[in-house]
C-alpha cells in the first residue's frame, strides 16, 4: 500500500542523512522520512507487503548494493511501479546519469554542497513529483543514448 | 475592558505569537479559524483562498461545518459575492448571518474569511473580531513572503557561489554545459537546456529536467524543436524574443538568456518553470547565472582551441614520418603534456646517413614557449643534418654545444644519439649521451635492462662533456630511447615512474610490437601522473630476426 506521506531515503553518509532530516522536516513537516544505510535494507523493506513510498531518494555510491543496483531490485517488481525514484548524487559522471534514467530513474538531482541550495533542490523536487501523478504509468526503460544524443 | 475583552485580547497575541513561527501559509488556518469559531452564536468559519491570476478559488478550509459536496460550491458562491449572505440553504445550517472579510497583498494570493452566525451571534462583536485576525493574517502572510523571498535569495547566492566554483574548476567545454543546467534544475528552475550557436544555427548542447522522461518526449516533436530553435535564433540574432507558445511546451513559462561572453554571442539558455511565476528568480538573476556560464564555455572553448595549436605547433617540430630501415623496426610516440599550455621541447628523429649509416637523436630543451619550440627545431635540425652529413655523434653534439653557446641561450639541451652499425650478429650502437636519460632495453628473452646514461648536457659547458657507451643488440632485442618525461612522472607520492615502475610496464609490455609498446609505454606514464603529465617522447629501435 503506497503512503503519500512516507518517503524512504537511501543514504549511507552520516553528514547528508542529517542534511536531509534536516531539509524535509522544514520544508515539508508533514513528510514521515525513513532512512536506509544501505541498499540491500531497502530492497528488503521494499519486498514486504507492507506499507510503501510515494518517493524514494537514493544516493548512488554506497558500499555493497550500489544506487543503480536499488534502482534495478525497484523497477523489476511492477508492485513497486508507483513509486518515484528521485536518484540524489554528487557524481559528475554523465554515463551514470544516462545509466540511472535507463534503469528507470525519474529524477538524477545534483547534490549542492550549500545547505539553502540542499534544501531547496529536494524541496523543489517533492514539490514537482507531488504534483504529477501517482504512479508512472509512461515510465518506459530505455537503452543508454548513443552517439547520435546531442542532448544529456 | 470586560472579561470577554482581556480574553480576545490574549487570544490575539497567542494567535499573532504562533502565526509568527509558521513556515508555510497552509499551516495558518489552524491558527486563525478555531479563535473565531469559538465567539458566541458562531456556527461555522470557511476560509477560501483564490488564484493570484484569476482570482478563482483555489483552496477551502473549515471549522464547524466541515466543507463538502455542494457546500464547496456554496462556500465559493458566498466568499465571492455571488450570492447573497443569507438564504436557504444556509438557513438549513442554522446561519442567520454571514459575516465576511477579505484580504488582498500584492504578490499574494488573496484570502477570504466568513463567519457564519446563528442566534446569539453579536455581529458587532464578531465584525471587529474578524477584522482583526483578517489583520492578522495579513501581516503573517506579509511575513511569510518576506522570509519566502529572503530564502529564495540565499539559494540564489548559494546558486551562484557554487556555480561559479564549479565552473571554475573544469576548462572543459562539454562538461560546463553539463555542469550549468544540473546547478539550476530544479533548485531555480524545472528544466534547463543549453544551445550554442554552430555553423550560423543554434544546436542543442545539453539539457536537464527535473523530470528527464518528460523533457525527452517534448524535445522528440519537430514542432518543440522548431519553437525552441526559433525562440534561441531570435534572442542570438538580437532580435525581439517572441512569447513562448507555453502550452505546447507543456510548461508554465520560459526564459531565454542569451550567452554572450567577453561581447560575442556564443548561444543561450531556455530555462522552463512549472513553478508559480511568483516563485521565478528575477532576470537580473538569470542573467548574472548565464553571464558566468557564458564565461566557463568560452574559457574551455578558449583552452581547447590553444590546446589544439600547441599539439598542431608539436607536431610541426617531429619529423611527419621516420625512414624505413632495413633490418629495423622503429617507432615513435609523443605525448603532450596536460599541465601548461605551451609547446615543450622534446624532440626526436631517425637519420639514415649519406654513408647509409643510421642514428637515431632524442633531446629535450628545458623549458617551454615559442623560445623553447624554436631552439628545438634548431636543435633537431642541427644534429639530424651533421649526422645525415655523415657526421660522429660526438662531433654533431660538439657543434649543437657551439651554437648554443654563441646564441647566448641560458636553456640548455639533454640529447643522445646511437649510431646504429648493422653486422652479422646484429647491431652494435655507440650511444653518446650528453645528461639523457639512459636507454632501456628488452632483450629478445624478455629480461629488461638499462643502458648507460652519462655526460653533461649541450649549451653548459665550452667543452661537451658526453658519456659513451656501446650497445650490443642481438636479433629480436628493442632498444627504447626517451626523455626525462617519461622516467619522471611522478604519482601523488611524489615517486617517479622510474624508480616503480618502469621496469615492471616493460616487463608487461615487452612482447608487443614496437608501435604498440611505444603508445602503451607513454600511456603508462601518463596515467601515472594522471593530470600533470610532462612531455614525453619515446623511441623504439626493434632488430628484426633473421627468417
Amino acid at each position: 500500500m503506497r503512503s503519500d506521506d512516507l518517503v524512504y531515503v537511501v543514504e549511507d553518509s552520516d553528514v547528508d542523512v542529517e542534511a536531509i532530516e534536516r531539509a524535509i522536516s522544514r520544508s515539508h513537516p508533514d513528510t514521515r522520512l525513513e532512512f536506509f544505510r544501505s541498499g540491500s535494507a531497502v530492497l528488503t523493506k521494499l519486498a514486504d507487503d507492507g506499507e510503501r513510498p510515494w518517493l524514494t531518494l537514493l544516493d548512488l555510491n554506497m558500499p555493497g548494493e550500489s544506487g543503480l543496483d536499488v534502482l534495478n531490485g525497484i523497477r523489476a517488481d511492477r508492485a513497486l511501479d508507483g513509486v518515484t525514484v528521485v536518484v540524489f548524487t554528487s557524481s559528475e559522471n554523465q554515463d551514470e546519469a544516462d545509466a540511472c534514467y535507463a534503469a528507470g530513474a525519474d529524477s538524477y538531482i545534483y547534490k549542492p554542497m550549500n545547505f539553502a541550495l540542499f534544501q531547496s533542490v529536494l524541496s523543489q523536487t517533492l514539490d514537482y513529483w507531488r504534483s504529477r501523478p501517482a504512479g508512472n504509468e509512461a515510465r518506459i526503460v530505455v537503452p543508454p543514448p548513443g552517439d547520435s544524443s546531442a542532448h544529456t | 475592558m470586560g472579561d470577554s475583552d482581556s480574553g480576545w485580547a490574549a487570544t490575539l497575541h497567542r494567535m499573532w505569537t504562533s502565526v509568527g513561527r509558521i513556515s508555510a501559509r497552509d499551516d495558518l488556518a489552524g491558527l486563525i479559524l478555531p479563535p473565531l469559531q469559538a465567539l458566541p452564536g458562531v456556527i461555522a468559519v470557511w476560509g477560501l483562498r483564490h488564484d493570484p491570476h484569476d482570482d478563482t478559488v483555489m483552496e477551502y478550509r473549515a471549522t464547524g461545518v466541515p466543507l463538502d459536496g455542494d457546500l464547496y460550491d456554496l462556500a465559493r458562491r458566498l466568499g465571492t459575492g455571488e450570492i447573497p449572505v443569507a438564504g436557504g440553504e444556509l438557513a438549513d445550517l442554522g446561519v442567520t448571518e454571514v459575516v465576511r472579510a477579505r484580504f488582498d497583498l500584492p504578490g499574494e494570493a488573496a484570502g477570504t474569511i466568513m463567519v457564519l452566525t446563528g442566534a446569539g451571534a453579536d455581529i458587532d462583536t464578531v465584525t471587529v473580531r474578524l477584522g482583526q485576525v483578517i489583520e492578522v493574517t495579513r501581516e503573517a502572510i506579509r511575513l511569510l513572503g518576506v522570509r519566502r523571498s529572503e530564502r529564495a535569495q540565499q539559494t540564489r547566492d548559494a546558486l551562484l557561489a557554487e556555480a561559479s566554483l564549479q565552473m571554475d574548476a573544469v576548462l572543459d567545454t562539454k562538461q560546463t554545459m553539463q555542469r550549468v543546467p544540473r546547478m539550476a534544475v530544479p533548485a531555480i528552475a524545472e528544466g534547463c537546456l543549453v544551445y550554442v550557436f554552430e555553423d550560423g544555427k543554434p544546436v542543442l548542447r545539453s539539457s536537464v529536467h527535473v523530470d528527464m522522461r518528460r523533457l525527452n518526449a517534448l524535445l522528440r516533436d519537430p514542432a518543440v524543436q522548431d519553437h525552441l530553435t526559433h525562440l534561441v535564433g531570435q534572442a542570438v540574432a538580437g532580435a525581439e524574443i517572441p512569447p513562448a507558445d507555453t502550452a505546447l511546451l507543456a510548461t508554465r513559462t520560459v526564459d531565454v538568456q542569451v550567452l554572450r561572453p567577453r561581447g560575442e554571442v556564443v548561444g543561450a539558455l531556455v530555462f522552463l518553470f512549472d513553478r508559480d511565476v511568483t516563485a521565478v528568480p528575477p532576470q537580473s538573476f538569470l542573467r548574472d547565472l548565464s553571464s558566468r556560464a557564458a564565461l566557463a564555455i568560452d574559457n574551455g572553448t578558449r583552452y581547447e582551441r590553444r590546446r589544439r595549436d600547441v599539439v598542431t605547433m608539436q607536431q610541426h617540430l617531429l619529423p611527419t614520418r621516420l625512414p624505413e630501415v632495413e633490418g629495423l623496426t622503429v617507432a615513435a610516440a609523443y605525448l603532450v603534456g596536460d599541465r601548461i599550455l605551451e609547446v615543450g621541447g622534446d624532440f626526436y628523429d631517425l637519420v639514415v646517413g649519406e654513408d647509409g649509416s643510421v642514428a637515431a637523436l632524442i633531446g629535450d630543451v628545458c623549458g617551454r614557449g615559442v623560445d623553447a619550440a624554436a631552439l628545438t627545431g634548431m636543435a633537431r635540425h642541427t644534429l639530424a643534418a651533421l649526422l645525415q652529413e655523415g657526421a660522429s655523434p660526438l662531433r654533431a653534439m660538439s657543434r649543437l654545444n657551439s651554437r648554443l653557446r654563441l646564441d647566448g641561450s641560458w636553456r640548455f639541451v639533454t640529447a643522445g644519439v646511437a649510431h646504429l652499425e648493422h653486422h652479422a650478429d646484429g647491431v652494435t650502437v655507440q650511444w653518446a649521451s650528453a645528461g639523457h636519460p639512459a636507454p632501456a632495453l628488452i632483450r629478445r628473452d624478455g629480461a629488461v635492462e638499462r643502458a648507460t646514461g652519462g655526460g653533461t648536457a649541450l649549451g653548459i659547458l665550452a667543452e661537451p662533456r658526453i658519456g659513451r657507451s656501446e650497445i650490443a643488440l642481438a636479433p629480436g632485442d628493442t632498444m627504447i630511447i626517451f626523455t626525462d618525461g617519461l622516467t619522471e612522472s611522478r604519482d601523488s607520492d611524489g615517486v617517479m615512474f622510474e624508480e616503480t615502475a618502469l621496469g615492471e610496464t616493460l616487463d608487461r609490455l615487452r612482447d608487443l610490437p614496437v608501435g604498440a609498446l611505444v603508445d602503451e609505454l607513454s600511456r603508462a606514464a601518463a596515467a601515472f601522473e594522471g593530470a600533470g603529465t610532462d612531455d614525453v617522447a619515446i623511441l623504439a629501435i626493434h632488430v628484426e630476426r633473421e627468417n
